[in-house]
């Protein structure tokens, strides 16, 4: 850095890492507290910001297309659910 | 009650879902039709193209991990899924990934089909859903 310089600027986080670590946040908050609301719940995030608590699929969709219609800075959590667990997909070929 | 028979291709059953593009206008991919894809309730119901989920103007959800004939972590999109023949619109969880099954635009699992009836309908080179 030169001397006399201003200290840079942090960069603003993207979109998706807000989205990504507000949901990491909601995950958390589930295991902490079951009774949470977002248990059982698919949470519809733009932004950074909470749009839709839902358990219902066609509103977390139509509600998130409603709130930003660009869906690259949209994101889906269910935050009660495990997924860590592994699904498979039998061979095809 | 709407009933869709498919032929099959290189003798696997198929299925053919209407996806609306980010861009405007439809796009139509051809799907295997795989009860031995995922689960019932699991948490995806198509497996497309990575390129696919984007160009349909997919919103991103929580990754999924897999095992057998796609292992790994994948990224998921919830997607608006169409067959306009039998009168379906559905919003879905679908899988994207690099390489679909060879021949094909990807795979539609157990959970998918179990939104309908589905079988060969007593035709053994077809396969149908019905609603």
């Amino acid at each position: 850095m030169a001397p006399n310089s201003k200290k840079e600027v942090e960069p603003m986080p993207d979109v998706q890492e807000l989205n990504r670590d507000l949901a990491n946040r909601l995950i958390e908050e589930v295991k902490k507290d079951r009774q949470s609301a977002y248990n059982g719940k698919f949470v519809g995030l733009a932004n950074g910001q909470i749009i839709v608590v839902t358990e219902n699929l066609a509103e977390l969709a139509q509600r998130l297309r409603q709130a930003e219609p660009d869906p690259a800075r949209t994101f889906i959590v269910e935050p009660g659910r495990d997924l860590d667990e592994v699904f498979e997909v039998w061979e095809t070929c | 009650m709407a009933r869709v028979p498919w032929s099959f291709l290189n003798d696997r059953p198929i299925i053919q879902i209407e996806f609306t593009l980010a861009q405007g206008g439809k796009a139509s991919r051809t799907l295997l039709a795989d009860t031995g894809a995922g689960t019932a309730k699991g948490p995806f119901e198509l497996i497309l193209e990575e390129h696919d989920c984007l160009l349909f103007g997919g919103s991103f959800a929580q990754t999924v991990k897999l095992s057998g004939a796609y292992a790994g972590s994948f990224p998921r999109y919830l997607l608006l899924a169409e067959i306009p023949v039998i009168q379906f619109s559905g919003d879905v969880f679908a899988i994207g990934v690099t390489a679909p099954p060879k021949g094909l635009d990807g795979i539609a699992g157990i959970r998918f089909l179990n939104r309908f009836t589905y079988g060969n309908f007593g035709n053994p080179t077809e396969f149908g859903l019905e609603t």
